[in-house]
């Protein structure tokens, strides 16, 4: 570590220990304990934006969005998502979603809708709106004022409720859902090749 | 003379669901062959004086009434952000472009990948720094008409105090209407639902005519968001220019490095765009080039890939592959109707040299002056950079970019499936350098008429 680092790295102690001056005792034990491993760590690369909104690390983007719920929808959308158990046909043909999920809030009047998934958030939202436009519509006129995935203001409307990520953590920031169904067949193909010659 | 369908003597008609007449001729009109042609960059000091040259240029800019006749030279114009500014358009309606158009093509650098040695920063001037306000275009199959063309068009801007010409880029004029690598090109064009033509073979279904001129529906059946009022927006279009050096050195020191013979190299440089130089698919021509079929319109575009499947003839990083996937199983859902794009491409500079090999020959000026038209252009070309450019993703091809105008870092890979193992070739560089660009406005003759009598 060079000065100028170790004492950027001091800085950033100094000010954590007084953002927790306030904080109960085991808490600012916790603190103290944890500082030496954050220093030897280093600060991780800064979060890159997804495009118009929320965040992307490596080749994958979050995508946060609570919206009010339109009058008698919650059990439309939840019995129609109990039903699916999960499964979700549309998602697997998109090839760009690693995963999605849907909570209700507060008394079942809002709905929260979370994904991570590659690349940037508003290329394919045209494409939905020929591709998948039933399937889109049927989830998401959930949410009160849906105008309808083919209406051209779309983007703007779903903006409104999107909430950019402060953190975000992704274990494998390179690996895009298709890159990981390649290796997928490739690791299978060589145990296949293993198995005939060991 | 026909510009469609030669071969077969005039183009099958079909039934006009666009107002031709109001549409300029350029967003219907193909490239002609041979052709010839020059783009003017104005700027526009004064509002007056920008109206007035619209006033004078607006009897001479050709509709899109009977586009598939060409018998004369015809010119077009186009608007960028600022140019509407300092026409004096009034505030509502400039609020009303999409906000992609407003930044310009410079300031999307980021969402473009446009970074490096395609930076904005190394542009040749007067690309992105604001001064662009109108563009002239003059396209002509025959140089004393494209000269006649380009007198007329002079005599309206020269001298016009309150407007200045920043540039003047002639175009065109190459043996055999060649492209900077060698190539024939502009083959593939959308079909145009309403378009008054039928379809060429293997062209495809019609697209939505909303997806090319404003003001009728696309292809989600609604019309999109459109500027304001409804004379400025209705039978316009939105354009993108990207001026393209081409590296001819790099690209033929490439073509030597993994090719032995001639024959081997020309293969390459087929399987690098999906068709040989002559503009033959190889699809159709696999293992040797057919010249007759490349300059046949009503044959050299006319394939799926239904039967490539594996990408054995037209690697699945193919240029022509990537840029109009057809039928191609994409890893991604996309509607690749959406992503088309017309294009009215122009070469300039120096003729194509297979023995140019040298770093001088790379800057030596010459290159393609890119040119796509759609009602979502730039939001077309952003996808088209981030996800079929510049990634490799949708065809399973990891990181690897497009090889004819990918932006390239040294690990530069091309994949050709062959059997039994796919070749993997490395040290593809950037063959075409990004020098400049602007987004444009296309503007239908009435809305010409409507900004030439602005007032205030
Ligand atoms: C700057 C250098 C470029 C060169 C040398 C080049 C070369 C070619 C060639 C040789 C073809 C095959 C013939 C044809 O159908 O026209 C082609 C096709 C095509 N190119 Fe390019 N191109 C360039 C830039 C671009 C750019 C920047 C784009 C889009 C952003 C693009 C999009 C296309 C499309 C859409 C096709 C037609 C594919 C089809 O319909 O099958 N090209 N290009």
């Amino acid at each position: 570590m060079t000065t100028q680092q170790s004492n950027d790295t001091e800085q950033q102690a100094e000010k954590l220990r007084e953002l927790f001056a306030d904080a109960p005792e085991p808490v600012r034990t916790a603190l103290e304990n944890a500082i030496p491993d954050m220093q030897t760590r280093g600060s991780a690369p800064p979060l890159e934006s997804a495009g118009r909104i929320g965040k992307r690390q490596g080749k994958v983007s979050e995508l946060t969005m609570i919206a009010p719920v339109a009058p008698d929808a919650t059990k439309r959308l939840r019995t129609l998502l109990e039903m699916l158990g999960g499964n979700f046909d549309g998602a697997e043909k998109v090839g760009t979603v690693h995963d999605m999920r849907f909570v209700f809030l507060d008394n079942d009047t809002k709905l929260l809708f979370a994904t991570a998934y590659d690349g940037d958030w508003d290329d394919y939202i045209s494409d939905f709106a020929t591709k998948i436009p039933d399937l889109m519509d049927i989830v998401f006129s959930a949410i009160q004022g849906w105008p309808g995935i083919r209406d051209p203001s779309i983007k703007d409307f779903l903006v409104k409720y999107q909430i950019p990520a402060d953190a975000w953590y992704v274990a494998n920031p390179d690996l895009t859902v298709v890159e990981t169904r390649r290796l997928q067949r490739v690791g299978k193909a060589l145990d296949e090749f293993l198995d005939k010659i060991g | 003379m026909s510009l469609l369908g030669r071969s077969g003597g005039g183009p099958r008609r079909s039934a006009v669901g666009v107002e031709l007449d109001d549409i300029q001729a350029t967003v219907l009109r193909y490239r002609p062959e041979p052709y010839y042609g020059t783009h003017v960059m104005l700027h526009v000091d004064e509002a007056a004086a920008g109206r007035e040259l619209l006033r004078r240029l607006a009897p001479y800019i050709d509709s899109a009434a009977d586009w598939w006749q060409a018998g004369n030279a015809w010119t077009a114009v186009a608007i960028s952000y600022p140019g509407l500014v300092s026409l004096g358009v009034p505030e509502d309606s400039l609020e009303s472009f999409p906000e992609t158009f407003r930044q310009g093509m410079a300031a999307r650098s980021d969402a473009l990948g446009d970074t490096g040695p395609n930076d904005p920063k190394r542009w040749d001037a007067p690309f992105g720094t604001g001064q662009i306000h109108i563009q002239l275009s003059i396209f002509s199959d025959d140089r004393a008409k494209w000269h006649r063309a380009m007198e007329t068009a002079r005599q309206q801007y020269q001298g016009l105090s309150g407007t200045a010409v920043l540039t003047i880029q002639d175009f065109g004029a190459q043996p055999g209407d060649r492209n900077p690598l060698g190539y024939k090109d502009l083959i593939g064009q959308p079909a145009i639902e309403g378009s008054g033509v039928e379809p060429l073979p293997g062209q495809g279904r019609p697209i939505k005519a909303g997806e090319f001129i404003l003001g009728y529906p696309g292809e989600a059946g609604v019309p999109l968001l459109m500027p304001q009022p409804e004379v400025l927006g209705r039978n316009g279009t939105f354009v993108g220019v990207r001026k393209y050096q081409s590296r001819v050195g790099a690209f033929n020191r490439f073509l030597q490095a993994n090719g032995q013979t001639e024959q081997e190299r020309e293969l390459l440089a087929a399987k690098l765009v999906g068709r040989w130089r002559s503009g033959a698919p190889l699809t159709l021509a696999p293992g040797q080039d057919d010249p007759g079929l490349g300059q046949d319109p009503q044959r050299n575009d006319d394939f799926t890939y239904a039967e490539d499947t594996h990408g054995r003839r037209v690697p699945f990083g193919a240029h022509m592959r990537r840029m109009n996937p057809r039928d191609t199983a994409l890893a991604q859902l996309a509607d690749v109707n959406l992503h088309r794009i017309i294009r009215r491409s122009t070469t300039y500079g120096v003729p194509y040299d297979a023995a140019a090999l040298t770093e001088h020959d790379d800057e030596s000026p010459h290159g393609i002056y890119f040119i796509f038209l759609g009602a979502r252009a730039m939001d077309t070309i952003e996808f088209l950079q981030r996800e079929w450019i510049n990634n490799g993703n949708f065809m399973t091809l990891g990181d690897e970019r497009d090889p004819v105008i990918g932006l390239q870092d040294e690990a530069g890979i091309f994949t050709i499936p062959e059997e039994p193992v796919r070749r993997r070739i490395h040290g593809l560089e950037t063959f075409n350098v990004l020098r400049g660009g602007e987004y444009l406005f296309m503007p239908s003759l009435s809305a010409l008429n409507w900004l030439a009598e602005l007032s205030g």
